[in-house]
């Protein structure tokens, strides 16, 4: 799988605010398809500026941002038709009903041929309830509504999803469905970059998980290698030697 | 990509309780206008009848027009009795409505809802459509799909457009049906034509302060900002900004009163008076010479006149609200260069009845024919004014979007 070209890829990546903070400093990263990469890291280490980057919501200081081999800044239409979008805090239209947000989510993704079967397909995979199926989204739960993403990525299939923190604030059931629903991303051939806190999920399934701390990855290692050590130690290590540093 | 995202603004708004209070509160306001300015446009043509010079009677009295129904404008000034003498043209009050608390406040004709009430629609339609996208989140996930910025403020717009549109010329349509319904209130063909223009007009209004609500909406973070600062912008361009061309104007062009033309009509009337005392010239050539001086005294009025009123025209195109009422009280026939037209037309009636009395031994009578006044062809407007008002309304509405467009390409969705 290594040969494999990378379906999101980051190159020399910077980002400096207007501000002056420098956000991301020099990222290479590249996610396989088949690939679920996690990136770990404190507030403020870098992690959504890296997905803001990847969709293409702020200009990059210097350094590309690739996604299926085409730059997010130079063509930034044809580069999204390849990405899902999953934020920490899926907000859909209230009003709406759960097959309506996903149509709408789906034309615009570009699958305009799609039936009512393929909506209550999508929303079944992603465990959300039947009943819920055309009920208005304002009265659906964060986990719902999380599920609901889950789902609008799901149809649109694009080889490539980003992640945003998906799992916070979600309860025990829904988390372990979610990381259900990824791993079967993973076996349809996704590549896969999800920005997250936990540091447990992560573990549990990141094929690769990395380690963000002021706009740097300081750390990388594959599922393989974190059989034999101890993440949660690690990721501690890195940010006392952060606050040390900072001291 | 614009006709999925133009689908979802009018699907949202067909679920949104307030589509439906600011339309139910349109209707009502149109039909009931209607039903208002439709009575009084009765009452006025019962007066007309009433008051409607006998064949010889040396009065010119235009009618009621029926379009005055949905822009009065100065239809009530354009109806009223000239008399004509021999010292001039003298005018009587004529019909006035009989509504009188319409003196007190503006007329709600149609031209009025449109303006102050369906622009104020137009920006609670738009004020938030950037903003609450950005508030609620939607619009980061909007974007992180291949649809481009220009395409999602294009749907947006068009989405919107069509759900005021329709309803709106829904509810005029069904007031203009019924109206054909009364025997009183009849359309000629070229009424027609000019209804479907100011009906066309409105819908140019309503689009120019959707695109000025989309234009904040994009300019700003906060729907409740975006709010505050249209509400500022709607008073000021609806009801301050055509006030203040008038009154700057009056400070730079310096008219006669008409206090002050009527003393000097006087004037000349004594002084003619006391000349055919003395017996110097025949009574025909004092009264061709009262007409001649009241005529040049008036052409000189006029001409001052016109000179304040094109001025404060184009002071007051500042806000595009003055070219959107220019632009239909002219199309309606009601307007300032229709009055102009028509008292014109009054000059020269009252001349020719002169002449004819002078040549006639009998002098005037039942042979005069009575006035009758001619509506400048539409073309004619239309290239007198009423087509740089359209278009200067278009280019406002189209620098609103473009400009929105500017904002919303360097708007920070995260």
């Amino acid at each position: 799988m290594t040969d494999t070209p990378s379906i999101l890829k980051a190159e020399g990546l910077s980002k400096r605010y207007e501000d002056g903070v420098l956000a991301l400093d020099r990222l290479d990263l590249g996610v396989r398809p088949g690939e679920i990469y996690c990136l770990l890291g404190a507030n403020g280490a870098g992690k959504t500026t890296t997905i803001n980057l990847f969709l293409g919501f702020i200009p990059p200081t210097s350094g590309t941002c690739l996604i299926n081999g085409i730059d997010i800044t130079k063509d930034p239409l044809e580069a999204k038709k390849h990405v899902s979008f999953v934020s920490e805090n899926v907000m859909l239209y209230g009003n709406f009903t759960a097959r309506q947000n996903l149509d709408f989510f789906a034309r615009l993704g570009g699958k305009t041929v799609l039936t009512k079967a393929d909506y209550y397909q999508a929303m079944r995979r992603v465990s959300l309830q039947e009943k819920a199926f055309d009920q208005r989204v304002k009265n659906f739960s964060k986990g719902m509504r999380q599920k609901l993403g889950i789902a609008i990525a799901i149809v649109k299939d694009a080889p490539a999803v980003l992640l945003d923190e998906p799992t916070s604030g979600l309860d025990p059931k829904a988390a372990a469905e979610f990381l259900e629903t990824m791993a079967e991303m993973r076996t349809e051939g996704k590549a896969v970059l999800m920005s997250t806190h936990d540091i447990f999920r992560a573990k549990e399934i990141g094929d690769r998980v990395g380690i963000m701390r002021e706009g740097r990855l300081v750390m990388e290692r594959t599922r393989e290698e974190l059989r034999h050590e101890d993440l949660n130690r690690i990721y501690i290590d890195y940010m006392e030697s952060e606050g040390r540093a900072a001291a | 990509m614009i006709g999925t995202i133009a689908r979802k603004e009018i699907l949202a708004n067909l679920l949104s309780y307030k589509f439906y209070v600011v339309i139910l509160l349109a209707a009502v306001l149109v039909g009931t206008s209607l039903f208002i300015m439709a009575r009084d446009f009765k009452d006025r043509q019962a007066d007309y009848g009433l008051i409607r010079p006998k064949p010889g009677e040396p009065i010119a009295v235009n009618p009621p027009n029926p379009l005055a129904v949905f822009a009065k404008g100065l239809d009530e000034s354009m109806a009223r009795s000239y008399e004509i003498g021999p010292t001039g043209i003298t005018v009587r009050a004529g019909q006035k409505s009989g509504n009188a608390v319409f003196a007190l406040f503006p007329t709600p004709d149609f031209l009025f809802i449109v303006r102050v009430v369906l622009s104020l629609v137009a920006l609670l339609f738009g004020f938030d459509q950037i903003s609450r996208e950005k508030e609620g989140g939607t619009l980061r996930l909007m974007l992180a799909n291949p649809a481009s910025r220009g395409a999602v403020l294009l749907g947006k717009w068009l989405g919107n457009f069509i759900s005021l549109a329709a309803p709106f010329l829904l509810v005029t349509g069904l007031g203009v049906a019924v109206l054909s319904l009364d025997p009183a209130i009849r359309f000629s063909p070229d009424q027609s034509l000019r209804l479907i223009l100011i009906l066309a007009l409105a819908l140019l209004y309503i689009a120019l302060f959707l695109s000025l609500g989309m234009l904040v909406s994009a300019l700003t973070r906060r729907a409740s900002s975006s709010l505050v600062i249209l509400l500022f912008a709607w008073a000021l361009l609806v009801f301050v900004l055509p006030n203040l061309g008038t009154l700057a104007a009056r400070q730079i062009v310096d008219v006669p009163s008409v206090r002050a033309l009527s003393e000097k009509r006087q004037q000349i009337w004594t002084r003619e008076i006391l000349l055919r005392i003395r017996g110097q010239g025949d009574w025909a050539s004092h009264v061709k010479a009262i007409s001649a001086e009241n005529d040049a005294l008036e052409a000189d009025y006029r001409l001052k006149f016109d000179r304040l009123v094109a001025l404060s025209k184009n002071i007051n195109r500042v806000s595009p609200v003055a070219s959107f009422v220019y632009a239909a009280t002219e199309i309606a026939g009601t307007g300032i260069g229709e009055e102009g037209a028509l008292k014109k037309e009054v000059v020269r009636y009252k001349n020719r009845l002169i002449d004819r009395s002078l040549a006639s031994p009998e002098g005037a009578g039942a042979g005069d024919p009575a006035f009758r006044y001619a509506y400048r062809p539409l073309d004619r407007v239309l290239a007198a004014g009423a087509l740089f008002d359209i278009a200067w309304l278009a280019a406002c509405g189209i620098l609103f979007f473009a400009l929105s467009y500017v904002a919303f390409v360097r708007y920070d969705v995260r």
